[in-house]
Formats: structure tokens, C-alpha cells, sequence
């Protein structure tokens, strides 16, 4: 196994679990997220949202608003400052002006220096709606006699999804006859008839996978001021300062260098956290000249920010008789909502992307509807088309009396294998992650899950185990680091990246291994967009993938910088000395030595000898490091009520390295959650007139600790060939498996196959019959 | 909105503070007294980012109307730890120090209510099994971790306070 490609002996602080360096001030409640600050005459703003899916706006009345004591001003689209404004791209329409195209879409913003009288105005404003036929199923909205949704769109902005995934693809963007169609892409290879027509099993079948939200447990804040200089201050829980700075100066016509954007504590992003009211509340700061916070209600984050689509999956695969996939036909439709932005394209790779096939056709489409827009989720689009393929390869395999396991490490791809778009997969690890699910407990004892005493008279409820693989490409994006030595000898990091998931802890693990120190000696700090070294954004599970390895080369060249000092100094050439916890010294000598703390001041103080240590490190990634996951469940399912019961569950997932094997650990356990939210429970519910029925967490229902028993996670390391010490993706493809796996737990235990997620009582009941329309 | 005076003991301090009828106990301990650790995730009870330990019980404060916590004594994520120089070693209550080294907490919105509902759980029962963390804990949402350092921490913070 791979596992024992890595010699962890010669590092000395990467490769270790280590605790999180924010978590002190995490466990006191000393962390500050965005909701906890304040600004001088700071202003909250709350949303007047729209309450139909699809409707004209005739008329907009404040003035009893205006009237109520504490209100300072109540914003319309047509109060706003001049803004560049694209109707195709929804982080241009800040306020609906004409049309609203979902249900929650913000028309008016009313601001109050109290947040409960800005709340008691909104419900005062009077909107007069015009009520427009609503479009609300995404396969019926590709009729051509469809009533359209919105107008059809054009110059599709797509640089947010570019910062999740990395794809060298194009999607097309539909031109002519006006369609709900937004864009559609396909892939093909070999012959799909030929392929059919070899294969011994074939299987065809439709997977439907529900609209979920990323659910974060802190909802999105941002504050904004516009100071009279000009210049745009920005806090905000966000995973991408550098693009809302970027998009900001755009759409408000603001230089770059004048507008500041800190990345407050993100309290959950998921992907939910990239961009979404920050020039909103920008814009209104600049109508008011005051601060402004927008602090959004639970109910208002899940009706209007940007959570994850549903899809429909049609897939056809066939099989030869030894477990050779001969041919895969594919058809996804991604429900995009009101504006473009569906992760079709990584739908589409993915769902050809995980096993050797000569035969391949997969077509994607993205629907344009009156729902709220989607966004990123966790390796956006993957789950959709995994619960599809996963759930078609565990069907071919019981066809054809084949292990599923086995059928999966035949066919799966190895490193140099083309994805559906053609690129070849550099090194990657998913052999080597079904080989380390085969050693599990859970895959090991599954003939006696399956005869568990529960049943022995045939009245189960039925125990079984079912798994699936999951992965993710990775994005790609430049970075940058500094790493500098202070006066007394510490170190300090700078980056531009915000830490969502530890990354600074990883990136301190990786200074002080450069520089041979104990990880206490490093400070670790991530700026805004004026002070810090650029970062892409925290997303497409890429930061310890690139901005890692910036901080490595800023830490070698710092290095370099003080054996440069320390040679001249000791007299002797940079070669010869050899550094470790903060003292310089000859090799094999005693006496010769220097201290970071002597040489810090000799580089920083009054009159000093010696110019600062700072080491830039700036690389860009051309390269990924996709990772895969494997991942298993028992399950019992009760044939009265449906319920399905998760008893144990185990996740493989190839690192490539494990910088922080505890913070490794934590995000395959926590994503592979949130694909479990998606196996099980969660769906956003929206009736035929497009309105959301369930936006609170009463009734959108996340995995509570009564759900999830404690998730095994076996760390796989297949190292990447550009990643840091070998690193690879690491955040994203733990989400991926989940519905696959749970849907063929539910096969293996009650011999019913469910099709659509999350995989409900109800549903379960469906599966079996027991329930009938 | 005219306001009336409420007494609160939060973390050992006594404090008077005029409040709103509408005024919810963590509106008012986070914007009147400006202790922000308790933290708001859904206003509607569902999530426990919120709890605080009022007159020894655990309590949702975004469901609790500051009026009716007059009276009470109150402890929140500030008042747990023995030092108010939180962070450095056997400074922390052991079940905020277990939460650190099990690596339980990644993005933390969720821990202070986490931390408060453990310290709740284990208060009355200090040898929890497995299954006593999972339904003691049931109240409080993490997005995060799966919970299963969560359970770790849990588990280790009984060992510590044995």
C-alpha cells in the first residue's frame, strides 16, 4: 500500500497531528466572527425579500417605513450608486429592479441604527407585485414550449466556478431561440453502441438528487464602510477575499488598490461562502456614508443565499460478464435557478471520471429556473453525478454475481488514464483507497451484518453494507507568501489566504519545518486584500496545495537569508552552518553559534548591519492533485417505517500527505457528514409555485449527533507529484459518496434500490411498495 | 421601545441592564454586555449555537426573552474557563482543553454552545457512554466535524474531570 511510501521519520513537524493554532480562542468564545463587530454609527440593514417565485414589480412604497423613528434610509434597485449591471449575473443585480426571479430575492434594503426597528420598517415597506408564471421543474423548463423563467441570459460571468475547479473545458452558452437551456456541454469517446453491444449486463436508470444548502452554522454577515477618502473597507465571513476585491472594484467602478476586503473568521462556508451581498451592502454603505452591516436570519440564508442544485441524472451503463465497464451513457441536468452558475461541467467529468471506459457519451445541461441561484457545495456538482454511477456500478455487479469491491478496483483509473474531456490524471490514489476500505471491520464482517439476529424469521428490521467511491479534480490558482524574522528571533507568515479549514496551522507545520523550529516560534497571519500577499480563493480544496507551497519557497529563501547572515557573520561560507530550533551553528562545531533572535536584531535594529529576512515565495499551479475517497456504511432498515438506521461508517481518502493528519481527519469525517446530510435527510422543498417550505432547520434537517455514529478515517497517501511534501486536495471529495453509499447499504439490506435523494422513510417505503399513489 | 431595568448575575457579576420586552437573552448578553461568544445560528432553537447555562439549566438564548431571565444566574462560554487569561496551560475548563487537543473544533461557530452543553451533560453525568454524549448533544448542530471528535472530546473531558 501506499501508505508506506512516505517516510515520515524524516520530517519533523509536518506529517504530525497537531492542534489547531485558532482553537484557543475558539473554545473561549474569543474568536471574533463577523457579527461580533462593531464600528462607530454603524447601520444594520435588513432584506424586504420578495414573496413570489416570478413576478413584475409595479410599485415600491416606503414612506411608512421611512416615517418610523431609528429608520435612516430605505434602499431601492433605483437608489443605489451607478453600477456596471449584467442581468445574466446575479452579483450585479444587487437589488431586483423590474422582475424578481425567486422567491426571497431582495427588492428594498431599509437601514436602522437598531437592527429590531430595521426589522419592524421592513415588514412596513409596501410592494405591489405583478405575478408572473413561475418555472420551477428543471426537466419540464427544457421543453420548447416552456414559459421561460427569465430573460435568456448572455456574456455568462464563470470565473467563481473557475476558482473550484480546474477543467480546461468550455461550456457553451445557448445562442439563439430563446430557452430556459443556459448552456450545455458533452463529451464522447470510442463507440457507444459498440459498447453496449459487448457488454453481458446492462443497467439504465434515472437518479434524482434534491437542492441542498451548505447550511454553515454562522449565516452570512458582512460589514461595509465608505470612508470620504474613497476608499471601500469590507468585512466579511468569506473563503475569497482577493475575488470579492476583484468583482467589488468592477461592478462599483473602484480601483482595486482603494478597496479593502478583510476575510473575517468564516464560521462554515462550504463553498456557500464565496461571494454573494458584499457589493450590496458596499453600495448601500456608499448611499449613506456610514457603516452598514447585513447580518442575515437563518431563514433569510437558506432562502437567498447560494446553496447547491438538484440534478437529474439519466445513466446507461453496461458490463461484460468479468467486470469490465464497457460503455457509459449519460445525460445530467442541473437545476441552475434564476441565474447561471450550475456545476454541470464538473458533473460531467466526474461522472466518466472514476473507472476506464472505452465507450463514453455524457451530456450536461443547465436549466435556468425561478428558484435562488446555485453555488458551490463541497466539490459542487460531484454528488449528483456520483449517486448515479456508484449506484449503476453496484448494479451491474449484483447482475452479475461480481463482488462490488472487486468490480470497482478492475475498472478504476490509475494515473495517465484520460478523463471524459481527454486530460490525463496525474498521480492519484483510488486503488489504493478501495484496497485500504477492503481491510475494514465494516467490509470484513458484512456477511454477518447481513445475518444479524434481528432477522431470523424473516421480519427484519434488515441490516446490510453498501460503499462507493467518490473524488474531486481540485481548482487551481496562483499564490503567494511571506515569511519573515522578527527582531527576537520569531517567525512570521503572511498570506492572503482564509484559513477555513486549519490551513495556517498547516502552513506554520510547514515554515517551521523549513526553518527547523519548534512550531511555537511561528505566528501565522492572514491579511487583507491591501497588506497580503495574493491568494486565490479558499476553495476548490486548494489551499495547502498552492498557497503551501508558496509559503515552503518564502520559508527556504528566509532561510537562505539567514545562513547568509550567519556566514558572513561566523565567518564562514552558508554551506557549512546548519540551523535548528532558532540557533545557527557550524557543523559539528559548539561555540560558532548564532541565534534567530541575535541575527533578527542584527537585520532589524537602529543602525543594523544587515538587511531584514524576508522570504517571497509565489508560485503558480498548472497541475492537479485530484483526490479520491472510498467510503462504507452499515445500515439497518426498518421495513415498518422506513427509517434507515447509519450503525457504522468508515472513509479512505487519499491525501498524498498528510501535513496535519488530525485536521485531515476532520474534514473526511466532516465532509463525509455533509454527504450524509444528503444521503439521508436534507432537501430544500419548494412547491408548484417555486416557494421554499422548509427554510429553518426544524424542517431542513442536518445529521445531529442522534444520526451519525463515529466516522472511521483511514488516511491514504498516494503523493502528489507538485504538492507540498506530496499534499493533494484534501477539503472536498469526503462530501462526494455519501447518497451512493447509503442507497447501496439500503439495496444490500432490504433488496430495494431508492433513486432519489435524500433517501427518506418515505421514499424507502416507495421502494418497497408500501406506499402507492 | 421604552425599557425596563432586569437584574442579571452573568458569570459571577452582577449586571443591570435596561432592556426591550423583544430583547432575547442573547441579544442582550451580546450587544448590551458585548459578550459575544454565544453565538446566533437560527434564532429558532434548532441549532444550540446559542446555549448558556441559566440557573444551572441548559438554555437555548435565542429563544429566551431577556425579561424572563430576570433574576437569573447566567454562565456562558466566558465564564467557563477558571482564568480570565484563557489559552495558556491548565487555564481552560477540561472540557475546553479536550475539545483542543482532540481536534474537535474546525471553524468553532458551533463550539461555545458545544462546550456549554458537554459542561451541562457531564455535570450530571460524569461517566457518560457513548450513546449518553450522543443524546446529551442532540440539541446542538455541528457542520463541520461529523461530531466524532466531538464525541472524543467529550469522552477524554470525563476521563479529566474523574
Amino acid at each position: 500500500m501506499a501508505k508506506e511510501t512516505i517516510t515520515r521519520q524524516e520530517y519533523r513537524v509536518v506529517g504530525k497531528a497537531v492542534t489547531r493554532i485558532d482553537a484557543a480562542g475558539k473554545v473561549t468564545g474569543k474568536t471574533v466572527y463577523a457579527d461580533d463587530m462593531h464600528l462607530p454609527r454603524l447601520l444594520h440593514a435588513k432584506l424586504v425579500m420578495a414573496p413570489y417565485a416570478h413576478a413584475r414589480i409595479k410599485s415600491i412604497d416606503s414612506a411608512k417605513a421611512r416615517r418610523l423613528p431609528g429608520v435612516e434610509a430605505v434602499v431601492t434597485a433605483a437608489d443605489l450608486p451607478p453600477h456596471r449591471k449584467n442581468p445574466s449575473n446575479r452579483r450585479e443585480v444587487l437589488l431586483a429592479e423590474d422582475e424578481v426571479l425567486f422567491y426571497g430575492q431582495p427588492v428594498a434594503a431599509v437601514l436602522a441604527s437598531d437592527p429590531h426597528v430595521a426589522e419592524e420598517a421592513r415588514d412596513l415597506v409596501r410592494v405591489e407585485y405583478e405575478e408572473l408564471p413561475p418555472v420551477v421543474d428543471p426537466v419540464a423548463a427544457m421543453a420548447e414550449d416552456s414559459p421561460l423563467a427569465r430573460s435568456p441570459v448572455s456574456e455568462v460571468d464563470r470565473t467563481e466556478e473557475k476558482g473550484h475547479i480546474a477543467t480546461g473545458v468550455e461550456q457553451r452558452e445557448e445562442q439563439g431561440k430563446p430557452s430556459n437551456i443556459a448552456s450545455e456541454m458533452s463529451f464522447k469517446r470510442g463507440d457507444l453502441e459498440e459498447g453496449f453491444a459487448g457488454a453481458d449486463a446492462v443497467v439504465e436508470g434515472t437518479w434524482w438528487s434534491g437542492m441542498v444548502h451548505q447550511s454553515y452554522i454562522e449565516p452570512h454577515v458582512t460589514i461595509a464602510d465608505y470612508d470620504a477618502t474613497g476608499e471601500l473597507s469590507i468585512w466579511t465571513s468569506t473563503q475569497a477575499p482577493f475575488y470579492i476585491r476583484d468583482e467589488v472594484s468592477e461592478i462599483l467602478e473602484i480601483p482595486e488598490t482603494k478597496v479593502r476586503v478583510t476575510a473575517t473568521e468564516v464560521g462554515g462556508g462550504f463553498g456557500g461562502k464565496i461571494f454573494l451581498y458584499e457589493t450590496l451592502v458596499a453600495a448601500l454603505a456608499m448611499v449613506v456614508r456610514r457603516p452598514v452591516k447585513l447580518t442575515m436570519s437563518r431563514k433569510e440564508d437558506i432562502l437567498a443565499a447560494t446553496p447547491a442544485p438538484q440534478a437529474v441524472v439519466e445513466l446507461k451503463t453496461g458490463m461484460k460478464a468479468d467486470g469490465t465497464l464497457t460503455a457509459l451513457q449519460a445525460r445530467l441536468i442541473y437545476d441552475s435557478g434564476a441565474f447561471p452558475g450550475a456545476p454541470m461541467l464538473p458533473g460531467c467529468l466526474i461522472i466518466g471520471g472514476y473507472y476506464k471506459c472505452a465507450n463514453l457519451g455524457i451530456q450536461g445541461y443547465e436549466v435556468l429556473t425561478n428558484k435562488v441561484s446555485v453555488g458551490a457545495l463541497r466539490a459542487p456538482g460531484a454528488h449528483n453525478a456520483t449517486f448515479a454511477i456508484e449506484s449503476a456500478v453496484d448494479m451491474m455487479a449484483r447482475k452479475l454475481g461480481l463482488d462490488p469491491l472487486e468490480v470497482r478496483l478492475k475498472n478504476a483509473v490509475e494515473k495517465g488514464d484520460p478523463l471524459p474531456s481527454g486530460q490525463p490524471y496525474p498521480a492519484i490514489g483510488l486503488k489504493e483507497c478501495l484496497q485500504a476500505i477492503s481491510e475494514t471491520a465494516v467490509w470484513n464482517e458484512r456477511r454477518d451484518s447481513r445475518k444479524h439476529p434481528n432477522r431470523p424469521d424473516g421480519h427484519p428490521p434488515a441490516r446490510g453494507v453498501g460503499l462507493a467511491v467518490g473524488g474531486w479534480l481540485g481548482g487551481l490558482q496562483p499564490a503567494s507568501a511571506t515569511v519573515g524574522l522578527n527582531g527576537d528571533g520569531t517567525i512570521n507568515v503572511i498570506v492572503g489566504a482564509a484559513d477555513i479549514t486549519g490551513t495556517n496551522t498547516s502552513f506554520a507545520q510547514i515554515a517551521a519545518e523549513e526553518l527547523n523550529v519548534p512550531m511555537s516560534m511561528v505566528n501565522v497571519t492572514t491579511g487583507d486584500t491591501k497588506t497580503a500577499p495574493y491568494a486565490g480563493m479558499s476553495a476548490g480544496s486548494k489551499t495547502t496545495f498552492t498557497v503551501g507551497r508558496a509559503v515552503k519557497l518564502a520559508a527556504d529563501e528566509a532561510r537562505r537569508q539567514i545562513l547568509e547572515i550567519a556566514g558572513h557573520r561566523l565567518e564562514t561560507a552558508p554551506d557549512d552552518l546548519e540551523m535548528k530550533d532558532g540557533v545557527v551553528r557550524i557543523k559539528g562545531s559548539t561555540d560558532k553559534t548564532l541565534t534567530f533572535g541575535r541575527i533578527g536584531h542584527m537585520s532589524t535594529g537602529f543602525a543594523a548591519r544587515y538587511a531584514p529576512v524576508v522570504g517571497t515565495g509565489t508560485i503558480t499551479a498548472r497541475r492537479q492533485a485530484p483526490g479520491f475517497t472510498v467510503q462504507i456504511a452499515e445500515v439497518e432498515v426498518d421495513p415498518d417505517t422506513g427509517e434507515v438506521t447509519l450503525l457504522r461508517y468508515a472513509i479512505a481518502q487519499d491525501a498524498g500527505f498528510a501535513i496535519n493528519p488530525l485536521s485531515v481527519e476532520g474534514q473526511m469525517q466532516g465532509g463525509a457528514s455533509q454527504g450524509l446530510g444528503i444521503a439521508l435527510s436534507e432537501e430544500m422543498v419548494y412547491d408548484d409555485k417555486g416557494r421554499l417550505l422548509n427554510p429553518n432547520f426544524l424542517d431542513y434537517r442536518l445529521p445531529t449527533t442522534r444520526d451519525l455514529p463515529p466516522i472511521e478515517a483511514i488516511i491514504v497517501e498516494v503523493p502528489s507529484e507538485d504538492g507540498p511534501y506530496g499534499a493533494r486536495i484534501v477539503g472536498e471529495p469526503s462530501i462526494v459518496a455519501g447518497a451512493a453509499v447509503i442507497a447501496n447499504a439500503v439495496a444490500d439490506a432490504a433488496g430495494v434500490r431508492v433513486y432519489d435523494a435524500p433517501i427518506t422513510p418515505e421514499r424507502v417505503l416507495r421502494a418497497m411498495g408500501k406506499i402507492k399513489e | 421601545m421604552s425599557k425596563q431595568i432586569i437584574t442579571l448575575n452573568v458569570n459571577g457579576e452582577r449586571q443591570e441592564i435596561a432592556v426591550e420586552p423583544r430583547w432575547t437573552l442573547l441579544y442582550t448578553v451580546r450587544e448590551a454586555l458585548r459578550l459575544t461568544g454565544s453565538k446566533e445560528g437560527c434564532g429558532t432553537g434548532d441549532c444550540g449555537a446559542c446555549s448558556m447555562i441559566v440557573d444551572g439549566r441548559l438554555v437555548t438564548s435565542c429563544l429566551m426573552l431577556a425579561a424572563q431571565a430576570d433574576g437569573t444566574e447566567v454562565t456562558t462560554i466566558e465564564g467557563l474557563a477558571p482564568s480570565p487569561v484563557a489559552g495558556a496551560d491548565g487555564r481552560l475548563h477540561p472540557v475546553q482543553q479536550a475539545f483542543i487537543d482532540t481536534g474537535a473544533v474546525q471553524c468553532g461557530f458551533c463550539i461555545p454552545g458545544m462546550i456549554m452543553a458537554a459542561k451541562t451533560l457531564l455535570d450530571a453525568n460524569p461517566n457518560p457512554t457513548l450513546d449518553d454524549v450522543r443524546l446529551g448533544l442532540a440539541g446542538n448542530l455541528c457542520r463541520c466535524t461529523g461530531y466524532t471528535k466531538i464525541y472524543e472530546a467529550v469522552l477524554s473531558a470525563a476521563d479529566r474531570m474523574r
